[in-house]
């Protein structure tokens, strides 16, 4: 420990001694350790917004049911379609164990909203509690449906934040209030969060606040009098039963339609498939750069100590004369490339640091980099190895000098 | 007259070939003498007679190529390189013609240098190193650095450092060789001094007049080493 301390402070005073040539080096370490981090710290913000981007439309569970015409040997039998229903939701719910979450939804695009004077088109869905679950949605205020409003089909409305911002004024508080719904008075009971992730000047999670929900018996009966879903929404209990989830789904579907194939059931899994791969790339790119950086810079360090080394022959003949072992001495300049490396390193993270964070202030919150706790520890250790495999050539020429030679060199 | 001091190196039939082109040099023939503990000695010979061979040999900076050298009684003809460099470290001082000081380290720390290189530091090292300062009078320039220093006081802290280690035996190639003769006198007083001490001191030299300052006197001319007569 001693001889590690003593070894790094006379490389110090190396450093010192050339101040111009190991501060072109350290500069070399620390722009490789900085533009790996910074690069980390690009690829953290990309992927964690994806993957967020991920988990609010429903997460890798989510196994989603949705009607399509039917195949092309069934066509003869279109008049007996009858798409999804209520009925397919309680068979998934009795049947299916492995869901945990089965949300039917009833669409009206466009609906009208009218207050006073104000008006709003809108998307309204007909949902169970269930849609707050599968698709992430939280009241801020208010309440979700009861049991009483779906078996009274009742007319209560709960409202996303773009939907309070148009038919509201300012401040004006929306609970306990009544919309126009298609000439209908709906009672305001709760309104969801505002949701907001920026790329750009571009919210990317607007459609969840342009939204209204009534209780799907409420639009089965009143809103669109129908019985067809137009989506029929499952969640797996886990993503280990995912697979079984979906083959179980379709079994059943298929047995409630009487075989008509009038609906499709997919996952998340394509977008999750191209998650991984895309991030694989970006990985596999980002370590090639990190590797010209540990090259460029271990080239930096090598050339340094080799050119130290020689000016220094008549310094190591000393050494060995009053005793350095060949492993002395290759120590020694082992430690000196380390120290080096290491000033760059922490050169490095630290002008990293800067860079994020003035990235971070000018670049839209979806796309500036962060700060990975991982890509400090990568940067050092790198740091640390690319000092240690530049040092151990210069290091063993070092050491095998003769000292004879080397104590008549002039 | 009592019995001889104990022997510090013995040589026998020690040769040293290099091979120099085609040809192979015989650097050093069948050298045999012994050195007690406390002589007082001067290797003299022109250049090229292969006097520095004998030191480097002397100094384990090298091997024998034929024939045995005992240390302390003990035959240590074929060392490896690390061994060579712990007996270095712990049995040898040298004292060079260049003085051959770390510009970059002070007084102080060229001084200590040795004992950074000992198998176990001793843990009177800093007791060491102010002897050894003191010895040579150069306590007072402790924190300079080499630059700021004339040539014999250089040389000084150059023995200092020779000496810190308390050696078997101090090795001085050509001590004075770079010195005026007022400063190259002192220096040859100071080895006399370290001699009357007990240190056992053998030096190199090509003048016949620093080599009559020695007690004892071994000639090397073209490889072969004789015993001249005491002074």
């Amino acid at each position: 420990m001693k001889r590690l301390l003593s070894g790094i402070l006379n490389g110090l005073g190396e450093i010192w001694g050339h101040k111009l040539r190991s501060l072109l080096t350290i500069c070399c370490v620390m722009l490789g350790v900085a533009s790996m981090v910074v690069t980390t710290g690009f690829m953290e913000g990309f992927f964690s917004g994806w993957e967020r981007s991920l988990q609010e439309q429903g997460g890798v569970e989510k196994i989603t049911g949705s009607p399509r015409a039917l195949p092309e040997r069934q066509a003869p039998l279109a008049p007996a379609s009858r798409g999804f229903t209520l009925d397919d939701a309680e068979a998934l719910r009795a049947l299916v164990p492995t869901l945990d979450v089965i949300s039917p939804e009833i669409d009206f695009p466009g609906a009208r909203l009218s207050r006073g004077s104000r008006r709003h088109e809108v998307r309204i869905q007909g949902v169970t509690n269930s849609i707050f679950e599968i698709n992430r949605y939280e009241i801020a205020r208010g309440r979700m449906f009861s049991a009483l409003d779906f078996a009274d089909r009742a007319n209560v409305i709960i409202l996303g934040s773009e939907v309070v911002r148009e038919c509201f004024a300012p401040g004006e508080d929306p609970l306990g209030r009544y919309l126009d719904v298609a000439g209908q008075p709906y009672l305001v009971i709760g309104v969801l969060q505002h949701y907001e992730r920026l790329w750009g000047t571009y919210n990317t999670l607007q459609w969840k606040n342009k939204i209204a929900f009534v209780p799907i018996t409420t639009m089965a009966t009143k809103l669109r009098p129908t019985d067809r879903l137009n989506w029929l929404n499952m969640k797996a209990r886990d993503l280990s039963l995912l697979r079984e989830s979906v083959d179980a789904a379709s079994n059943v579907l298929a047995q409630q339609h009487r075989g008509l194939i009038d609906f499709t059931v997919t996952t998340n899994e394509q977008q999750l498939a191209s998650f991984s791969s895309t991030k694989a790339g970006f990985v596999i790119g980002g370590s090639a750069i990190a590797g010209v950086s540990l090259l460029v810079s271990g080239i930096g360090i090598m050339n340094l100590m080799l050119a130290s080394i020689n000016e220094r022959v008549r310094e190591i003949g000393i050494r060995k004369a009053v005793g350095a072992t060949p492993f002395n001495i290759f120590s020694q300049f082992v430690a000196e490339a380390v120290t080096l490396s290491l000033i760059g390193g922490v050169a490095g993270v630290g002008v990293a640091v800067g860079a994020i964070k003035l990235l971070g202030t000018v670049l839209p919150p979806g796309s500036a980099p962060l700060l990975a706790p991982s890509a400090f520890v990568v940067g050092f250790a790198f740091s640390v190895t690319a000092g240690v495999l530049a040092g151990i050539y210069p290091a063993i020429q070092a050491a095998k000098l003769d000292p004879i030679e080397a104590l008549r060199y002039e | 007259m009592s019995a001889p001091a104990p022997e510090v190196l013995r040589l026998e039939r020690v040769g040293k070939r290099y091979p120099m082109g085609d040809t192979v040099v015989d650097a050093l023939v069948d050298a045999s003498f012994t050195l007690r503990e406390g002589e007082f000695m001067a290797i003299l010979g022109p250049s090229g007679s292969g006097k520095s061979t004998l030191m480097h040999i002397l100094g384990f900076l090298d091997s024998p190529s034929t024939g045995q050298v005992f240390f302390d009684g003990c035959p240590v003809a074929s060392l490896s390189e690390r061994q060579r460099a712990h007996v270095r470290a712990e049995k040898i001082g040298f004292v060079f013609q260049a003085f051959n000081l770390l510009p970059r380290l002070t007084v102080r720390a060229n001084v200590a240098l040795p004992l950074s290189y000992h198998g176990s530091p001793p843990a009177d090292a800093e007791a060491r190193i102010d002897r050894a300062l003191a010895l040579v009078d150069m306590t007072h320039r402790a924190h300079h650095r080499p630059g700021e220093l004339s040539g014999g006081q250089r040389q000084r802290v150059a023995i200092a450092r020779a000496l810190v280690n308390e050696p078997r035996i101090l090795l001085a190639d050509e001590p004075t060789g770079n010195l005026d003769t007022k400063t190259a006198a002192a220096i040859l007083d100071l080895f006399k001094e370290l001699n009357r001490l007990g240190r056992t001191i053998v030096v190199v030299t090509h003048s016949s007049e620093i080599a009559g300052h020695f007690r004892r006197q071994l000639h090397v001319r073209d490889g072969r080493v004789t015993e001249g007569g005491a002074a």
